[in-house]
């Protein structure tokens, strides 16, 4: 079985043809990562001197410890004949090689009219390798396509286990935006601000999320996902009060029991 | 046996009740004269409140003899009595209780707030007092009206969060923690005994019906002031044992 390489900006173009194939909304989110992000951590399967399939991982900015799979595809011609999971075996070495403790990757269960379920395949492949599915996004690419987030450990973590401190900053939100990919499904952008002093430690409030809903309600908005880590105890009651409602955990997503909670809110009860 | 620390953590810094501390001993220093000399029997006559005065007519009605010669503060003393204090020992006092109970009670508020909440309850205080005895012509002068307002507000926030109390007897020196529902239980029935025995006396003396009003004031306004959000800095407000927040998801109702 051929070694994965490193991904060079030659590669690209038919790197995004590869993955236009099964998804023109992938193929287009993919270049732009690859455009905004670099290529670094990215790899390439060549076969016959011929790429035929690209996987990779981004890190978690805020923690070295966890990793997102990226767009991991093998051209139609090679599916099916074991090269994904061989490339995937080898890009999970290379992390284990780097001491990463977990990988997560997202998947959709879109059904094509067409093509049926054109990502069985590698809900299959990621269950075979280990990945366990922690949670789903219902109607997050689109009404009726779910995001399925898997995640793998791959090394033990030999930390005790400590008391997770919570911790109390300032969280405020600073911009909305339409997910990548999605159909309707937004976002909040949020920062952590110096407190305020005379008007004590405030973080969002039930206004302001509000606010940001019926921003979204106006945008054409179908949905909205917010995540956030779990050791910050004064975003649970704006959130709930709201009506946000908890989906799951991305359990150990920022070191040994901080995990990552999502949310959603399908804006009913927004006006 | 008094007061010394509490086991309450603080997370903003109390900047209200480091301003009122400082107010309270810049006019100590500055208009009352440390406490010495006729300056502050004079302070106190022109800065305090006098119950009497407040209702009056000067021109109209002769004056019942009091401590003070005709020309004090009138309805000012409302708030500048609150600044004013009769001796060393009653500005220590009343500063060592507001560092001790203040800095708690303006984390669940914000300064800002707290400072609006501390002059209120001041006014509760001088309310009670003056209904209380509205003939009286001596001079009420102390924070520990408004200080009472904030130990209201202490024992309905944190009643269960342990207050270490000195005790000094004669050469022996000793703490013990007692939860503040007691501490501050204990004080307000010492107050509404002292309250209630000075129905009908004339005298002077400790103005006991304005720490009622003050502590009854503070315990009704802290519910219109505190902010649920800024409680949540505190592990241990509240009669019972905190809930984790991220618990409010375990209800099904919470969950898609």
């Amino acid at each position: 079985m051929p070694e994965i390489r490193p991904m060079y900006k030659g590669d690209i173009h038919h790197i995004i043809r590869i993955i236009d194939a099964y998804d023109d909304d992938d193929a287009e989110a993919a270049e732009e990562d690859y455009e905004a992000s670099g290529l670094e951590d990215q790899f390439v399967l060549e076969v016959n001197d011929k790429v035929i399939g690209v996987t990779g991982f981004r890190r978690v900015e805020a923690t070295d410890k966890t990793a997102w799979l990226s767009w991991t595809y093998v051209d139609k011609a090679h599916a099916g004949q074991g090269y994904g999971k061989a490339m995937l075996g080898q890009l999970l070495d290379k992390l284990k090689e780097e001491q990463a403790g977990k990988i997560f990757v997202k998947v959709s269960n879109y059904e094509d009219p067409e093509d049926g379920k054109i990502y069985e395949r590698a809900h299959k492949m990621y269950q075979s390798l280990g990945f366990e599915l922690e949670l789903t996004n219902k109607d997050f690419y689109d009404e009726g396509e779910d995001q399925l987030i898997y995640g793998k450990v791959l090394t033990q973590s030999t930390e005790e286990e400590l008391e997770v401190l919570e911790e109390k900053p300032v969280i405020r939100f600073n911009g909305m935006y339409e997910i990548a990919e999605s159909e309707g499904a937004y976002t909040f952008s949020w920062i952590v601000e110096e407190k305020k002093a005379f008007f004590g430690k405030r973080s969002f409030s039930v206004d302001d999320l509000r606010i940001g809903l019926q921003a979204v309600k106006n945008d054409g908005g179908r949905k909205v996902f917010l995540t956030f880590p779990s050791n910050l105890p004064l975003i649970h009651q704006p959130l709930q009060a709201v009506g946000f409602k908890y989906i799951g955990n991305l359990t150990d997503y920022y070191e040994k029991g901080v995990h990552e909670m999502h949310f959603s809110h399908s804006l009913d009860t927004i006006e | 046996m008094f007061p010394i620390r509490d086991d309450n953590p603080q997370l903003n810094k109390p900047y209200a009740t480091y301003g009122l501390i400082a107010a309270n001993a810049l006019a100590w220093f500055l208009l009352q004269g440390f406490g010495f000399g006729e300056q502050l029997q004079a302070s106190v006559c022109q800065y305090g409140l006098i119950p009497s005065d407040l209702f009056s007519n000067e021109l109209l009605d002769a004056r019942p003899a009091g401590a003070c010669p005709p020309g004090g503060a009138g309805w000012l003393g409302v708030l500048t009595s609150m600044f004013m204090h009769g001796g060393w020992m009653h500005i220590l006092g009343n500063m060592w209780f507001l560092w001790v109970f203040g800095d708690n009670v303006e984390d669940a508020m914000g300064s800002l707030r707290f400072l609006c909440f501390y002059i209120l309850t001041g006014l509760c205080a001088v309310a009670a007092q003056v209904i209380a005895d509205p003939g009286s012509s001596i001079p009420m002068v102390g924070a520990s009206g408004a200080i009472g307002g904030v130990m209201g507000a202490y024992i309905m926030l944190y009643p269960r969060v342990k207050v270490h109390m000195a005790v000094i007897l004669i050469i022996i020196f000793t703490t013990f923690r007692v939860p503040a529902v007691a501490m501050l239980g204990y004080w307000i029935v010492l107050q509404l005994l002292g309250a209630f025995s000075s129905i009908g006396s004339s005298g002077g003396g400790v103005a006991f019906w304005a720490h009622v009003g003050g502590f009854v004031g503070g315990a009704g306004l802290v519910w219109l002031f505190k902010d649920d959000e800024l409680l949540l800095n505190h592990p241990y407000h509240g009669w019972q044992q905190q809930k984790r927040a991220a618990d409010v998801w375990n209800d099904p109702s919470n969950r898609e």
